[in-house]
């Protein structure tokens, strides 16, 4: 079945030598990145793989960041999966270094003195509950921090983390770890984001719960992690998208567990539904069915 | 978006005009808006999403002069999340209905897209919102809006200091959007319907889940900017056969209402929704905004056609900071 994955992504390699998020799409840093960890992992054709990266070096914005794709402009939230696929390229250092760099600046933003002032004299109920003074990344610049950016994030940094300024590093990574405890749900497991909404509880995500996992997997003694991982380790049975499972997989394997059961589930999960043609989905299936969780170990 | 930021953009949005000095008429081309002298609304009634919902859907879209004989008809639902002990989400039954009564109709091709706002994973919420079945047994497309190619577009309206968003390609490619909301109350906006709805189209990739580039530049402008700016002709059917009350657009509760709303004009089916959810629209700000040149708010500005409000109204609940929708004008 492996091969038959790869293969699909193959096949769906656009001519520029990127990926779409569905075949025929236009290529994009998100898929494009997916796509070149899983055909390293899977050791496929060389020249492809090349011809991918070379897509993604060609993008790169003056100040280190990726954008989304040719039809966007800005830096993106894309960039950390950029540095993930490229950071193992010794001989692309030096671009993922700067990128890195870039990163170490981003921060999610804070409400304003003047928004605080009104919430303090109306003394309104309070909508959400988490610490807004905790920053890591967001999806755009200068909006507000969530999950799953912020784990990106945070992998990316913590593998680059020797060839970038240490104390930068400790000190963001520090305050990202903090946010990310900070958002979890009751329990255990993460949502997007909040964990609570006017005291209603919100539930936790099988995907983003396996990437905060993934991106603390360096703090697995702590007790947040081993409630978060028996989370995951629930939804991940319940589950019926290759996302989902194809995240749990990667993050189950890399906490040392036993993931053949998820894989099969993986591999009936495609033969049902393709993963509605999804390219990130079926680089995740690759990565989860072959050995590609060591791309995400920090 | 949390209750800070939510106060944050309002009180921007509000001091706007207050410090510039600036008429409201300069939120919006004027050339580009054609207000209806009236517009028609319909209420049709819905039991249950039991069959033959299709014969409703049909029967509610022949009422408007609505030409869709060899056009490609986007429906876009509400599959913002997916809760197994809730009703968040557009129900499947209606959406198939829908797809049955403009093939009917003679739609060359229908396709279902959306673009979630809180989940990513549409795989999961295609399977068990039950919508995964509907679009291969009826073999039709489903575009995931988050993730489609993307076209720059510069807003016809300035509600927001956002200027231009990025729009999805597949919006470009089709003949008719058609709105297909859930009835529901909604704890940052006050009610989610045909408008609001279009949230939903505003690409993940590019603005991050939950769509928080909107939050930051305010909800409520947001909801009107968009609108105001899409490419291309609209129409709504709202989802009332069972809507939700009180902490929405997640965690509210069922209300059951047994109807189905249908108009051109988004506003004024907006309007007539909140009017059965016994909500004033002139208080929820981005009606309030809307209803100044993108459609009709009033009730004497609104022909009303199958069933009457007065049937089928009912008290939907608001969570507290809302409570002041409830005092109905007229």
């Amino acid at each position: 079945m492996l091969a038959q994955l790869v293969s699909s992504l193959l096949s769906e390699q656009n001519g520029d030598g990127g990926w779409g998020a569905v075949p025929g799409k236009q290529s994009n840093t998100e898929a494009t990145a997916f796509a070149v960890l899983a055909l390293e992992s899977a050791a496929a054709d060389a020249s492809r793989i090349a011809k991918a990266k070379s897509w993604l070096i060609n993008r790169q914005n003056g100040d280190g960041s990726w954008s989304l794709s040719d039809s966007t402009n800005g830096p993106s939230w894309v960039t950390a999966l950029a540095i993930i696929a490229l950071s193992g390229s010794a001989e692309e250092s030096a671009r993922v270094i700067k990128a890195g760099n870039w990163v170490l600046e981003q921060e999610g933003g804070k409400p304003g003195l003047l928004a605080q002032l009104i919430l303090f004299v109306t003394r309104q109920k309070r909508a959400v509950r988490l610490n807004q003074d905790l920053t890591g990344w967001p999806w755009t610049t200068g909006n507000f921090s969530w999950v799953e950016p912020t784990s990106y994030f945070m992998i990316a940094l913590k593998r680059l983390k020797p060839q970038l300024p240490t104390n930068a590093v400790q000190e963001r990574l520090a305050q990202a770890e903090l946010m990310i405890y900070d958002r979890m749900c009751d329990g255990g497991g993460w949502n997007y984001g909040n964990a609570e909404v006017y005291d209603e509880k919100l539930w936790p995500y099988p995907d983003t719960t396996a990437l905060a996992l993934i991106a603390t997997q360096d703090r697995r003694e702590r007790n947040e992690n081993r409630l978060s991982l028996r989370v995951l380790n629930q939804l991940a049975t319940e589950a019926d998208s290759g996302l989902a499972l194809s995240w749990a997989a990667i993050c189950l394997a890399l906490y040392g567990q036993d993931v053949a059961a998820l894989k099969s589930l993986i591999v009936q999960r495609f033969a049902k539904t393709k993963f509605l043609g999804e390219t990130k989905t079926l680089a995740l299936a690759v990565l989860a069915l072959g050995e590609g969780a060591r791309y995400f170990r920090v | 978006m949390n209750r800070r930021q939510f106060l944050k953009a309002s009180a921007a949005t509000s001091l706007v005009p207050w410090l510039s000095g600036c008429e409201r008429t300069s939120h919006w081309e004027r050339e580009a808006y054609i207000r209806p002298k009236r517009s028609r609304v319909a209420i049709l009634s819905a039991e249950s999403y039991r069959k033959p919902l299709s014969n409703i859907i049909q029967r509610g879209v022949e009422l408007f002069q609505l030409e869709v004989r060899g056009k490609r008809v986007l429906l876009k639902p509400n599959l913002v999340e997916f809760d197994p002990n809730g009703v968040i989400n557009t129900h499947a039954a209606l959406i198939e209905a829908a797809v049955d009564a403009f093939k009917v109709l003679g739609a060359r091709e229908v396709i279902v897209a959306e673009g979630p706002g809180h989940r990513r994973d549409n795989e999961y919420l295609l399977s068990a919102s039950g919508l995964y079945d509907v679009v291969k047994e009826h073999r039709i497309r489903y575009v995931d809006l988050n993730t489609d190619d993307v076209r720059l577009t510069r807003l016809k309206s300035s509600f927001t200091s956002l200027r231009q968003l990025y729009f999805p390609e597949t919006l470009y490619n089709a003949d008719l959007l058609v709105s297909m909301p859930k009835l529901k109350t909604h704890h940052w906006a006050g009610v989610t319907l045909s408008l609001k709805n279009m949230f939903g189209v505003i690409p993940g990739s590019v603005y991050g889940w939950p769509k928080n580039s909107l939050h930051w530049a305010g909800i409520n402008g947001s909801i009107v900017d968009i609108n105001s700016s899409l490419p291309l002709p609209r129409f709504a059917i709202v989802d009332g056969i069972v809507g939700m009350e009180g902490n929405g657009p997640l965690q509210g509760q069922a209300k059951k209402s047994g109807v189905i709303l249908f108009g051109s004009d988004l506003v004024a089916v907006d309007a007539t929704a909140a009017r059965l959810m016994k909500i004033e629209p002139r208080k929820v700000k981005y009606l309030e905004q809307a209803g100044e040149f993108l459609g009709n708010l009033g009730y004497e500005q609104i022909e009303q056609v199958g069933e009457t409000i007065d049937r089928f109204q009912q008290d939907f609940r608001v969570i507290d900071n809302f409570a002041d929708l409830k005092k109905l004008v007229g």
